[in-house]
């Protein structure tokens, strides 16, 4: 591979090492996740991580701070090999992370937060905390940071952008050397961008080295030294910042071969089936959303992380509470106000988080699958054993599940059968319109197949099937249509058939 | 050379795995290795704790327990716990005894007992009353149910005292009950070797089969599992969480009414103190019998088996004269240890 | 949320915030075993039941230990100005009379004495 050589004849020689990660493995019931992946950040770089949601930017940071446990591989820090147990084993050793979503105590002041779990004493013998220490401390890092902040306010009574500030300003407080940003940029406006830029040029000055992970691609060819690229769990490219294109960085994102990772697609769409009109969210980004989906359809939904392609589902579903907007099916009106409204309306839904909102971990194969249609299997008023029982073989059968027993709990299932389980789950309810959350993530490509001709042949049977997803090779590759989504508003609806990535991923950056 | 290093090594990592597992077999299950110990040391001890008399009572007091026991069992599998049962059962005792007597000092206008069944029907709607407010408050408020149902139990006991002032009867404990109502529950089912089995046996016999197809054979059942393993999920899947939240709270608040009842016309009495931190014996029980707190597991004959095994061993450490101060001590133990083995076996493994 | 989602437990409940490694709680069910196990036996050697007359109003009477299953020792009669001593009973009220002879001991008790007017 041409890449491979790439990163490594291109390093400045000038420029120490700081951090090194070296073929780190890691795999999850069903899935690897991480495939002998390596990382090298040089003091005073700003060096990007990229790749597409899934590719495991997250579980190799996971595995640097402890979160995971590394199945094998390992870590220099400034030639010294690590092994931090905890975040903040880490922290105390010059690693620090400030997160996308912030992980800090919102009622309490902004020194507490920085000082949290080490407030300084008022002398070495004396057990009480001195809160004038804390303050001037505190007030010295912001002043080298260049930060405006009262130390003394309260954490909730600020923006996103500020509470971010004190999270690299603790970081800083520590000494870090390495400084991992995740997705710093999600939340801010553009003005705070510039801010944060210039903090990040500052820190890269003193000569730290920064992991900066995100989905923007002029972000990252702005403010980066170096890219590292992954895809599926594993290494693909390592390159300076300046001989990359944004072209060439979504051709080593998205670039695997696209034969025959797709079914034929081979479903007749026909009459209109569902109509939305003007669905606007109460409490998330979703604003006036209208579209139609047709029988026999596969409809993708595409967009950025926070675009609003889940609220979209959710709001039909009614799982999350609409301020307007209207839903029919067939041409009469449906309401949906909660899931088991929309069941009855013959909607299904599989969510995005499977752990989170999907499975019932601890209970088996025939819990999992019969809960959505409980109502089928009575005799009298009590549920028949041998009709579950028919109806769990059924769907067994049907998606070719791989489990040992009905009776196995769906936990010890791989995450493509997991998966299968829950289709089969809302199979069962005899549903006419499917909304598909991310129906492929976190599953083995072999896996993410059998789901896509499961997909098609639902499409076939005339149901509508709506699918969200982040891999765009993915909807080019299964769906009909395709809407994007871009700022909780409907930027677009292209053809799948010809289209491109790239009028895709312009229609995401619409409203962004 | 390299051969035998590697096989040897083998060999070690071997027995240190297997070395684990009996580790691991010997901790999950160290309750039920100290319990059946103790039966033994008891049994060679007091060789009459083997006798008939002694079983048949162990049975009784079992089945007295038994029905709280199936209602709490419902609320840990929804990864909650009911404190509120003990006073509950309190309650409906009083209740019962109050109207089912020959002396009739709560209501002293009163001059014959009520039918038996408008009075079990009538504490089964308080016990569901409670249990309505228990979940209610648990499902729509998300509180946790331990604090909600600590406020209960405090509500509940100051109604009990309220309750037991009115009338004539000035706070005393409540006796002299109907004939009728001590031999319905206590009359005697069937002799064996001339110790008799009461008739309550056979009420905690059918309420634990009724309890059984509740949770194995309806919908209602399925679904407190769902919502219990996750709640999320459950709710998108379509389950009416909040209502089974509230189901369960209230068929549990039924079991204790029925507990109360049986327990008036047990003890024969019935006062402030009945019931009293009946729900620490049946929680602790629960757990032994293997309902988690991880929520969604728990079977029927788990809750028996707990149960069982709790008044063998303190029916024995009471033939051991073992004071009733140190068996509050052991039964925190229990609880202590069962939940710390309940955790040990689902603890996430990073 | 990221951090949420893949570190989600896959079992929750009451232990969804619990993080304890499984050596820290070997080690606590075993002392908490010792620790029942230690109690069991202090309570099996301090056994026995003590049993209290109450004589409202009555000459003292002195109170006893005894194991289950035994019978309490008939104490010296009470005795009280203008009474005549009647028994005695398992509760305040006077209801359950106690029979010295027959009654065994299964609980730690407090025996109230009966009086008749002379």
């Amino acid at each position: 591979m041409d890449t491979q050589t790439a990163g490594a004849n291109t390093a400045p020689k000038n420029q120490e090492v700081l951090l090194r990660m070296e073929g780190i493995n890691k795999s999850f019931p069903g899935v690897k996740a991480l495939d002998n992946v390596s990382l090298t950040v040089k003091a005073g770089t700003v060096h990007a991580l990229m790749g597409e949601n899934g590719a495991g930017k997250s579980t190799l940071m996971k595995c640097l701070f402890g979160v995971y446990n590394r199945d094998s591989g390992s870590v220099y820090l400034e030639g010294r090999e690590v092994n931090f147990k905890t975040s903040k084993e880490a922290l105390e050793n010059g690693v620090a992370m400030v997160h996308q979503e912030l992980n800090q105590a919102l009622k309490r002041n902004v020194m507490d937060n920085m000082w949290l779990g080490r407030f300084p004493k008022i002398a070495k013998w004396c057990p009480l905390t001195s809160e004038k220490k804390m303050y001037d401390a505190t007030k010295k890092v912001f002043e080298e940071l260049d930060i405006q902040v009262d130390p003394k306010r309260i954490m909730s009574t600020m923006p996103v952008s500020q509470r971010q500030m004190v999270e690299i300003a603790k970081a800083v407080s520590f000494q870090s050397k390495v400084i991992v940003f995740d997705e710093p940029t999600s939340s801010l406006t553009e003005e705070e961008v510039e801010h944060l830029f210039k903090i990040i040029n500052m820190l890269r000055d003193r000569g730290c080295g920064i992991i900066y992970i995100s989905h923007k691609m002029e972000e990252i060819l702005r403010i980066s030294d170096e890219v590292t690229i992954m895809r599926d769990g594993q290494w693909i490219a390592t390159r300076p910042a300046k001989e990359l294109t944004m072209n060439e960085i979504i051709r080593l994102m998205v670039g695997r071969e696209l034969t025959n990772r797709y079914p034929e697609k081979d479903n007749v769409v026909g009459q209109p089936k569902l109509e939305v009109k003007g669905l606007t969210a109460m409490y998330s980004k979703l604003n006036d959303v209208s579209f139609v989906a047709k029988e026999g359809e596969v409809l993708g939904v595409a967009g950025l992380d926070g675009s609003g392609r889940t609220e979209l589902l959710e709001n039909i579903f009614g799982i999350a509470t609409r301020k307007s907007g209207e839903i029919y099916i067939d041409g009469k009106r449906v309401l949906n106000r909660n899931a088991k409204e929309s069941v009855v309306n013959k909607f299904a839904m599989l969510t995005e988080e499977r752990r989170a909102t999907g499975i019932f971990a601890i209970r088996d194969i025939q819990a999992n699958t019969t809960i959505s249609s409980l109502k089928r299997y009575k005799k009298g008023p009590l549920l028949s054993d041998k009709k579950m029982r028919e109806a769990t073989d059924w769907g067994i059968k049907s998606m070719r599940t791989k489990t040992p027993s009905q009776r196995t709990q769906i936990r010890s299932l791989s995450g493509g059968n997991q998966q299968k389980v829950i289709l089969a789950r809302w199979l069962l309810t005899e549903p006419e319109v499917l909304l598909l959350d991310e129906p492929t993530r976190g599953i083995d490509v072999g896996a993410k197949y059998e789901i896509y001709q499961l997909i098609l042949n639902l499409a076939k049977e005339g149901k509508t099937v709506i699918m969200v997803s982040s891999e765009m090779p993915e909807l080019l590759g299964v769906c009909d249509r395709i809407l994007v989504m871009s700022g909780g508003k409907l930027a677009g609806e292209v053809d799948a058939r010809n289209t491109t990535q790239e009028e895709i991923m312009t229609l995401a950056a619409k409203y962004a | 050379m390299s051969e035998k290093n590697t096989a040897s090594a083998a060999g070690a990592l071997s027995t240190k795995d297997k070395m684990r597992k009996v580790g691991d077999l010997l901790l999950n299950n160290a309750m039920y290795i100290i319990i059946v110990l103790a039966i033994i040391y008891i049994s060679i001890v007091r060789p009459s704790f083997l006798g008939l008399s002694s079983i048949v009572n162990v049975i009784s007091l079992t089945a007295a327990k038994l029905p709280i026991a199936l209602g709490i069992g419902g609320c840990i599998v929804l990864t909650g716990t009911d404190i509120s049962a003990g006073r509950v059962v309190g309650l409906t005792a009083c209740i019962s005894a109050s109207l089912l007597t020959t002396v009739f000092k709560v209501f002293p206008n009163m001059t014959e007992a009520l039918p038996l069944p408008v009075v079990l029907l009538l504490v089964m709607a308080v016990g569901a009353a409670v249990g309505f407010v228990n979940g209610f408050s648990v499902a729509k408020f998300k509180l946790h149910p331990f604090i909600v149902t600590l406020s209960t139990q405090l509500i509940v006991y100051g109604i009990i005292l309220m309750y037991l002032m009115s009338g004539t009867n000035n706070g005393q404990t409540l006796s002299g009950l109907a004939g009728s109502y001590r031999s319905f529950v206590t009359g005697t089912l069937f002799s064996i070797g001339g110790v008799a089995v009461p008739r309550y046996v056979l009420y905690a016999i059918i309420l634990t089969a009724i309890m059984w197809i509740i949770w194995n054979k309806t919908t209602f059942g399925k679904n407190m599992f769902a919502v219990g393993s996750n709640e999320e999920a459950a709710n998108v899947s379509g389950v009416n969480v909040s209502r089974t939240i509230i189901m369960v709270f209230m068929l549990a608040g039924i079991m204790y009414a029925i507990t109360g009842f049986l327990e008036g016309a047990r003890i024969a009495s019935a006062n402030a103190n009945t019931g009293l931190n009946y729900e620490s014996d049946a929680i602790a029980a629960c757990v032994i019998g293997g309902v988690s707190f991880v929520g969604g597991i728990g079977r029927i004959s788990g809750i028996v088996v707990g149960v069982l095994l709790l008044q063998i061993i303190f029916t024995g450490l009471n033939f051991l004269s073992v004071d009733a101060n140190m068996l509050y001590i052991i039964k925190g133990l229990i609880i202590l240890i069962a939940c710390a083995i309940d955790m040990r076996k689902y603890l996430v493994r990073k | 949320m990221e951090e949420r989602k893949d570190n989600e437990p896959q079992l929750r409940g009451l232990y969804r915030h619990v993080r304890i490694s499984v050596r820290t709680l070997n080690i606590i069910i075993l002392v908490l075993s010792a620790l029942l196990v230690v109690c069991i036996v202090i309570g099996i050697s301090r056994g026995g039941y003590q049993i209290t007359f109450d004589t409202l109003g009555g000459t003292v009477v002195e109170s006893q230990k005894h194991m289950y299953g035994e019978l309490v020792e008939e104490p010296n009669p009470p005795t009280r100005e203008g009474y005549v001593f009647d028994g005695w009973y398992r509760d305040e009220a006077l209801t359950y009379p106690w029979n010295i002879g027959e009654d065994v001991v299964t609980e730690s008790m407090t025996l109230y004495a009966g009086w008749k007017e002379k």
